[in-house]
């Protein structure tokens, strides 16, 4: 069974500083990362993103891949999820035979949760989103119990196709030492935007190729507590309270 | 659908506006909840969705008249995508409520926490207890906050009779709003909180359920 | 005291620290009165108390005026994570929190932290940390304060590259119990004048004086870090591999020894679940450097030893989440084993003679019929000896307790590497102490305490 396995280098997210009074946000102090939700899902790995996400895939390949593909091309900066997808959708389609497809369920900076499913519209194969956990699998379907809200659903998809998974489709393994060395010196393969324009429309990549725009970002609230004390008689308090549930949005 | 289009998308918002130009303003988080972003869509449509129960609906206005449009539609066979079953999940996960009505060791009996239900079941939220509860036995494992039990991130905690201890914080202090209830002004909950009270949890508790049912329009 | 005593001062408390801040509903003081000692083992507190939350030295100052000039015992907490009842209020008296000062100032140019001594561990760590440094040690559960830190000289995993808690501290500032305030040491790292009475202190459970603040050390913040976990199928493999590791040059900051059970039943009560699940005797192991490239070197020194050793596989933890879930699941061991738990032991013995202690510890537990859960500081030679429920009843589980005493001693140990005395080891202390020691030490108590109002224990 051929799996290709998507993976995205993102920043430790619990050392990103944010700055609520610039509403910017500083990466230096965090290192890159692979996005936890994509460590559950791997075999074998294609990352679009800069050089540095080299590491990264070098770390899927300790884990278990047996081969990894980088994305990484200035033509490809700037990309929505759209371009992303497409150039990913690309990529796979330039590799080939394929069965299944996994992504991580979404990121922890974009954190869309757009860029599967848009990659399975492209190559045109059934998706699952949410998947947490892979019942059964055979030579022409998977079988996988997907979350939605408070139901789960158990669908039968025929291969290939794609699915995103969460962080309970099962425990990323720890890489052996001996993979982990061996890993750093497996060379990469690094795919550039000539490569892939024999199987895609290069408009559609990158910057020029994204129809969204983020246009600013902010920190939402101030870190600091409010601190504020409720009294009065009961009733008063309880009226005070519920105010408060009112004002956000929890009743 | 926006793949299929090949249009822009922004899910999950929390709120639209319209720019000068008719242009839809997105707004949405990222990062993991930690920032806003404002998105623009160049490509028509422009498509969003909007995160469950941020907006409001309103009221329902009988003068106005639009058209129904009915079409026949065409669903293809074949998508590969076939359900098998449905599952409603049972249980609590407190890790993803959005409300959690918890409890301490202000609580002077188990058969107390019937109280909190009330109150819980009322806000569609779950019980959440601190560990000394868990470890006498009046409630389950799976409700406990903190370091050795479960990292919760709910919209509104409350917090009735929890002193705040660093163990227990360590749990829920990435909640959006702490509400604290608790009879002793020097407790260190009563410093991380957004809102406090400084009384007895078996006074405030009770009021507070009638005047949610009143809002609700459950009682008089 | 007579309890009208205590009643005729809390005006006066509140005086000095403000209403809001004297407590004195029994119902609003329940986690004053214990720490973590198992319930079978913890003392009673006792049944008049008032709880007291000063915010500066000078009310710390203050309130022990009152309580030496009326002899009133005074019961410093701190995190009230002890293992051994130390903070436990067992006479009528004041319980003094020191939880409000709790600032902390790092100073960059010196690598150091001023840090009060209510603040606590996982504020201490995160303030080095913001600062771009590192404070190395993890003497302890997070919620543990610097105070109580300072002094029980806490030690913890990571004691093997940098020591223990004595060797951060830089200078302190102290309340004796007759109410003067001392600066003892400084920002200087080296200092000769005279006895040393910080160090005197540092380990002292709250019996000298009233910390209030401290100089802490910190070191630049190491460029990588990886958690080895290396599983064998016997413990004696396992245990022959940690002297042959420090031996070899390698210096990781932390070495652990833990068996399957206990990691299991830890991941287990948090719901989650243990990386490696093949070995009966597994070895953690943290080690730091500049590079990776250095790091990666080491961590092959350390295979080469381990598998001459016949270890399985060695597995390696690079991202800060899957280190963190190791150690959080590592340091939940005792409280998954709590609620059957009697006692929890902290015997120490010279490195290499760990597997000897544990192998009589095994003797032990087959001759009363017992499960005897352990793990350790593998490096430090310190074990961590529980004794469960199923000992039957105290008088049983005393004796078990006692011969692991034994047994330590002979081997070259001692009855406490790291929990100290606190209220329960005070039985044991003839072990371990002659009698002119013993003397020695209570006449230090009552230089600094004459009226021995402060934690009194009866030494
Ligand atoms: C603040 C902010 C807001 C944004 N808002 C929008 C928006 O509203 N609409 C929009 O279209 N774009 C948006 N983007 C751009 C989007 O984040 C990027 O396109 C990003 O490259 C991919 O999206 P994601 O990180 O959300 O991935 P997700 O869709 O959350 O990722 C899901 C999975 O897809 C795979 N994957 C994602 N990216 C890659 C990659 N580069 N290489 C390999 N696999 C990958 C991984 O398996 C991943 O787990 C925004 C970016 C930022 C910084
Ligand atoms: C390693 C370790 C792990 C731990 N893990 C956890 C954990 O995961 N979760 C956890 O919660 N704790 C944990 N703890 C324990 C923690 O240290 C505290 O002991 C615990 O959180 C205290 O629980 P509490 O606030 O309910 O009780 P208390 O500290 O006793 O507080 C009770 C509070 O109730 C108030 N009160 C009393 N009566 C009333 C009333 N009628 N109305 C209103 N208020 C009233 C009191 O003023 C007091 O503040 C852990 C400790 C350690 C050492
Ligand atoms: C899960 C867990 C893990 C632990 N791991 C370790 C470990 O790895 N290594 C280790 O050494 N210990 C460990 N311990 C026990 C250790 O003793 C405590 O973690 C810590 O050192 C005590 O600090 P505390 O603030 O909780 O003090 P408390 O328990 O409140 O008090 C301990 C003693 O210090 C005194 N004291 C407290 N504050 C002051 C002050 N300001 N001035 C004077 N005296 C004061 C008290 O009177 C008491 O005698 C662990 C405990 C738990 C529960």
């Amino acid at each position: 069974m051929n799996i290709i396995v998507l993976m995205k280098q993102v920043p430790e997210i619990e050392k990103v500083r944010f700055d609520p009074e610039k509403g910017r946000l500083d990466r230096s102090s965090a290192g890159a990362t692979t996005n936890p939700f994509d460590l559950n899902a791997l075999e074998a790995a294609v990352s679009m993103g800069p050089m540095k996400a080299e590491e990264m895939l070098r770390d899927a390949i300790a884990r278990g891949a047996d081969r990894a593909i980088l994305l990484s091309d200035e033509m490809f900066a700037g990309a929505d999820t759209l371009a992303t997808a497409y150039t990913l959708s690309a990529a796979i389609k330039k590799i080939g035979s394929f069965d299944l497809v996994i992504c991580g369920e979404k990121t922890v900076d974009g954190d869309t949760a757009q860029v599967g499913p848009e990659v399975a519209e492209f190559l045109n194969i059934p998706h699952v989103a949410f998947v947490e956990e892979i019942l059964q699998v055979d030579s022409c379907s998977i079988t996988v119990k997907a979350r939605m809200e408070r139901s789960s659903y158990i669908i039968r998809l025929s291969l290939p196709a794609l699915i995103t998974v969460t962080k309970d489709v099962n425990n990323p393994r720890l890489p052996t030492l001996r993979d982990k060395l061996r890993a750093m010196r497996t060379p990469i393969t690094i795919w550039g935007y000539k490569d892939l324009a024999e199987v895609a429309d290069p408009r559609y990549f990158g910057f020029e190729g994204s129809p969204t725009r983020v246009v600013k970002v902010y920190t939402p609230t101030a870190e600091r507590r409010r601190g504020q004390m409720i009294s009065g008689q009961p009733e008063e308090i309880a009226q005070k309270i519920v105010q408060v549930l009112l004002e956000n949005k929890v009743l | 659908m926006a793949a299929a289009l090949k249009t822009g998308l922004t899910a999950d918002c929390v709120d639209l506006d319209l720019d000068d130009d008719g242009n839809l303003l997105q707004i949405r988080p990222a990062f993991s909840g930690n920032i806003m972003a404002q998105i623009k869509t160049r490509t028509k449509p422009q498509m969003a969705t909007v995160r469950y129960r941020v907006m409001k609906p309103l009221n329902r206005d009988p003068c106005r008249r639009g058209e129904v449009i009915v079409r026949e539609a065409e669903v293809p066979e074949g998508t590969g995508i076939e359900i098998l079953d449905k599952v409603e999940i049972m249980g609590v996960n407190i890790s993803e409520a959005d409300i959690i009505v918890a409890a301490g060791r202000g609580l002077k009996s188990p058969e107390d926490f019937k109280l909190l239900q009330e109150l819980a079941s009322l806000l569609g939220g779950v019980l959440g207890s601190s560990r000394p509860l868990v470890d006498s036995g009046w409630i389950g494992k799976e409700h406990q906050v903190g370091f050795s039990g479960n990292v919760v991130k709910p919209k509104v905690y409350m917090a009735f009779g929890i002193s705040g201890a660093p163990q227990h914080l360590f749990g829920m202090r990435d909640s959006d709003i702490i509400i604290a209830v608790n009879k002793d002004p020097s407790a260190p909950i009563i410093g991380v909180s957004d809102y406090y009270v400084v009384g007895d949890l078996y006074e405030v508790i009770p009021p507070l359920i009638n005047e949610i049912k009143r809002v609700k329009g459950l009682v008089k | 005291m007579p309890s009208s005593t205590l009643n005729t001062v809390i005006e006066d408390l509140k005086g000095i620290v403000g209403e809001r801040w004297v407590i004195t509903q029994r119902e609003l003081m329940e986690s004053y009165l214990r720490d973590e000692t198992p319930d079978p083992v913890r003392p009673k507190p006792a049944e008049n108390l008032v709880l007291v939350k000063p915010s500066s030295t000078e009310e710390v100052s203050l309130i022990l005026k009152i309580a030496n000039d009326r002899r009133i015992p005074v019961f410093p907490v701190g995190g009230r994570t002890g293992l051994v009842g130390g903070s436990v209020p067992t006479e009528p008296g004041i319980i003094l929190s020191l939880e409000r000062m709790n600032r902390i100032e790092v100073d960059r140019d010196n690598l150091m932290a001023v840090a009060e001594a209510g603040a606590t561990l996982g504020e201490l760590i995160k303030a080095a940390e913001d600062a771009g440094l590192f404070f190395p040690p993890h003497p302890g559960d997070e919620g543990a304060q610097i105070g109580g830190l300072i002094a029980t000289n806490a030690g913890g995993a990571r004691a093997i590259k940098y020591g223990v808690m004595r060797n951060y501290v830089r200078g302190l500032e102290v309340v004796l119990p007759t109410s003067e305030v001392l600066w003892l040491g400084g920002k200087t790292l080296k200092n000769n004048v005279g006895y040393d009475l910080m160090q005197l202190i540092i380990g002292s459970e709250g019996t000298l004086c009233v910390i209030t603040k401290a100089v802490i050390r910190l070191f630049p913040k190491s460029k990588y870090m990886v958690t080895l976990v290396i599983p064998f199928n016997k413990r004696s493999d396992a245990l022959k591999s940690v002297p042959a590791i420090l031996r070899s040059g390698v210096m990781p900051l932390a070495v652990e020894y833990v068996q399957i059970n206990e990691v299991l039943e830890a991941a287990r009560h948090l719901n989650e679940s243990w990386p490696v699940q093949r070995g009966f005797a597994q070895l953690i192991i943290i080690l730091d450097g500049m590079s990776q490239e250095e790091v990666l070197g080491a961590c092959e020194e350390i295979s080469k030893i381990c598998e001459a050793n016949n270890a399985l596989d060695i597995f390696l933890a690079e991202t800060s989440e899957e280190q963190s879930r190791i150690l959080r699941i590592r340091s939940n061991i005792y409280t998954a084993l709590k609620p059957n738990m009697v006692d929890i032991l902290d015997v120490t013995v010279p490195p290499s003679r760990l597997e000897e202690l544990m192998d009589e510890v095994d003797a032990i537990g087959s001759k009363y019929g017992v499960y005897l859960p352990a793990y350790g500081h593998a490096g430090d030679g310190n074990l961590h000896v529980h004794i469960m429920k199923d000992a039957g009843n105290e008088h049983v589980a005393k004796k078990i307790k006692d011969e692991i005493y034994e047994e330590a001693i002979r081997l070259g140990g001692t009855i406490t590497g790291e929990h100290g005395l606190g209220k329960i080891r005070l039985e044991n202390l003839q072990m371990v102490l002659s009698e002119k020691h013993l003397d020695l030490l209570r006449s230090i108590k009552r230089v600094f305490d004459p009226n021995n109002i402060l934690n009194p224990r009866g030494l």
